[in-house]
């Protein structure tokens, strides 16, 4: 079965097929090599790995699309599709920023200033909404240069988390 | 005075579950107050009473004086307990538990007063021999007036504008010489930006570490200290990480900074447990900053290296009790308390609150969790997001920063995002392990703390591990599916398997 795997912020899937051989234990292949891991799913996401005989405790936590990968001290963000699921997703423009972009609240809060209007053309980066939470303000930025299509965020409103705020396409 | 009974705590978090935890110990009862979004929270349920004190917001609820005092009077609280935060450093409502004849657990409303107003604080330190850093407080006259106070107080100094700040008609000065086209520039630009020409003179400290000293009085006559929290890992005046005892500091800078700190409590007739916040510059000359007329955050790491409950001593004071101690004991090892806050260092430390899905607490010899959240509870947005306090103590502090990162490693947090690894990276940081960062280390080294070299070996585990936990799920939605095959038509899998028992 093929996967494809991206890491947060890189634009390259990586493609890895897996095989099953023996209890808990994968064939992987990718970049031209092939592993041979032990992988023992535990409660609450945990996982044990083992790789070549080398241990890690892996702690896993899917997230939206992406799975949060924390293994020795490091955190990783991955988002990993197979084919059918990346089909789906084709129009959603889940590996690439293209197409409408979902600004969505983060953490509940209270949206405190908007910053553009509906119609408005936006650069990268430039922001959209300012959200508080926790007595912080957070100012949330386009992912991608285009027009403002859709604007439900309004000033002085409580949000919740994953609340639509802004739509960019 | 006399012995406390019921003590209400005034607080919520972690700080509030740590209260308590000593008023057990002591065989006193206990008193929550809650906001509706805590009512799950832990404190509420480790109190013998509890009760609700309003809606989310803070000035709603936990800032609203008299409805703490109602619950006081109803429970039959005689003393409250403020924590830090909230009304910890409201005269006010020190006056107000006077005047309800309940004992608040802290210095009395004089002494907050004395040092709550940061130029009130400035000037009773002058007055009390207490080093402040030196600049001026009057605009000056002339040209050659500013000239002779930048001497007479030492070079390098700054230049900053009386009618505003971000930056404009700021400079800083390292000579003499360079003064005269400074301090025109400076109004210069002052007068552009601001419309006023006024410019002050402050003595520029060099690499500045915040150093502190925990100072505790009773009402016999005992004012002491108990020694330094180094207190410089800090970002937008947010500690994050502190440690006892600290780096910088020479046994007789220790023992100096102790002294003047006493003297700085002894001033405004301290009682109670206070914290006398100091700059240190590279030269080690240090100047008194605020002092905090509270119990501190990191008080943690003082009672690792002492030994001592610093509430249980608070409330023997508030009872008029003596001090156990007439001078400060020597630490015994190190101490490290790191800050987990529900924040995300890399997108901008992000507030992340929401649902703890999953929450493991490190174990291990010599380590403490002062926490306020447990598997399932859902940290609110209206408040400060520190959700826990994680500190260690060892014989040395090599031992203490390889303990803590250890520590660190089996902290597993989900379901909502936390500092955790920024806070690891902080430790293996080589300017946080050679002891001499100042304030300017967090902000200054941010890229390298957020972003920091990956692991390769690493990396591609956490890709395995993601394909496999995939396929793993993959696979056991594909189990679940109702199962038909051609030749079977109309037999469910319950009718197969009961077929195969017989």
């Amino acid at each position: 079965m093929r996967y494809f795997t991206k890491r947060h912020g890189q634009k390259e899937a990586v493609p890895v097929d897996i095989e099953p051989a023996g209890d808990n234990r994968y064939k992987l292949t990718y970049e031209g090599r092939t592993l041979l891991v032990d992988a023992l799913a535990l409660e609450s996401g945990a996982m044990s790995l083992l790789v070549d005989g080398t241990s890690h405790n892996v702690e896993l936590e899917e997230v939206g699309d992406e799975v949060l990968v924390q293994v020795g001290g490091q955190t990783s963000r991955i988002d990993v599709a197979d084919e059918r699921r990346l089909r789906l997703r084709a129009g959603k423009a889940g590996f690439t920023v293209e197409g409408k972009q979902l600004i969505a609240a983060p953490m509940p809060g209270k949206v405190i200033k908007v910053l553009v209007k509906l119609g408005d053309e936006v650069k990268e980066g430039q922001g959209l909404v300012v959200v508080e939470a926790m007595k912080m303000e957070n100012e949330l930025k386009s992912p991608k240069a285009g027009k403002v299509v859709e604007l439900p965020a309004k000033e002085g409103t409580a949000v919740e988390i994953n609340a639509k705020l802004v739509v960019v396409e | 005075m006399g012995k406390i009974r019921k003590i209400l705590v005034a607080n919520r978090g972690e700080i509030a579950v740590r209260v308590m935890r000593t008023c057990k110990e002591l065989g006193i009862a206990t008193v929550a107050v809650y906001s509706e979004a805590d009512r799950s929270a832990p404190h509420v349920r480790m109190a013998d009473q509890a009760f609700l004190v309003g809606p989310p917001p803070s000035r709603e609820s936990y800032l609203v004086q008299e409805r703490i005092l109602e619950v006081a009077r109803q429970s039959g609280a005689d003393a409250i307990h403020p924590g830090y935060g909230f009304l910890s450093e409201n005269a006010s409502f020190v006056r107000a538990c006077e005047k309800a004849g309940i004992t608040f657990i802290g210095p009395p409303a004089s002494a907050m007063d004395a040092m709550g107003e940061k130029t009130r604080a400035r000037q009773n330190m002058i007055k009390a021999g207490v080093p402040v850093v030196p600049g001026s407080t009057e605009p000056f006259a002339s040209h050659e007036e500013a000239r002779a106070y930048a001497e007479k107080i030492g070079f390098p100094i700054m230049l900053k504008a009386a009618g505003g700040g971000g930056g404009k008609g700021m400079r800083r000065v390292e000579r003499l010489e360079e003064f005269d086209s400074a301090w025109r520039g400076a109004k210069s630009e002052a007068l552009n930006a601001f419309g006023n020409d006024a410019v002050y003179i402050e003595k520029y400290l060099e690499k500045p570490h915040h150093v502190e000293i925990q100072v505790f009085a009773d009402t016999h006559g005992t004012t002491l200290h108990l020694n330094e929290r180094e207190c410089s890992a800090q970002r937008r005046h947010q500690k994050v990480v502190e440690e006892t005892p600290s780096p910088i500091l020479s046994p007789e800078l220790r023992a100096k900074m102790g002294e003047v700190a006493v003297q700085a409590a002894r001033a405004v007739n301290y009682v109670g447990a206070g914290t006398v916040e100091f700059l240190v510059d590279v030269h080690r000359n240090f100047y008194f900053l605020e002092m905090n007329t509270r119990l501190q955050v990191e008080h943690p790491v003082t009672e690792w290296v002492t030994g001592l409950d610093l509430v249980a001593w608070q409330i023997k004071v508030a009872e008029g009790g003596k001090l156990p101690l007439t001078q400060a004991p020597a630490p015994n090892g190190h101490s490290i308390e790191v800050r987990v806050y529900a924040e995300d260092p890399a997108r901008n430390f992000m507030p992340s609150p929401g649902r703890i899905t999953t929450l493991r607490v490190p174990g291990g010899p010599s380590l403490r969790d002062d926490s306020g959240v447990f598997p399932g509870y859902t940290v609110p947005n209206f408040y400060d997001p520190m959700i826990s306090k994680l500190s260690v103590w060892a014989p040395t502090r090599r031992e203490a920063i390889e303990r803590a990162k250890r520590a660190l490693d089996e902290y597993v947090v989900k379901g909502i995002t936390t500092n955790v690894r920024y806070l690891h990276a902080i430790l293996s940081h080589e300017e946080f392990v050679g002891g001499d960062y100042d304030t300017s280390f967090l902000p200054r080294e941010h890229t390298a703390l957020v972003g920091g070299a990956e692991d390769p070996q690493l990396t591609e585990a956490a890709l395995l591990a993601s394909v496999v936990y995939a396929y793993q799920r993959d696979q056991k939605r594909t189990r679940n599916m109702p199962q038909t095959s051609s030749g079977e038509t109309g037999i469910s899998s319950w009718r197969r398997a009961l077929r195969r028992g017989r």
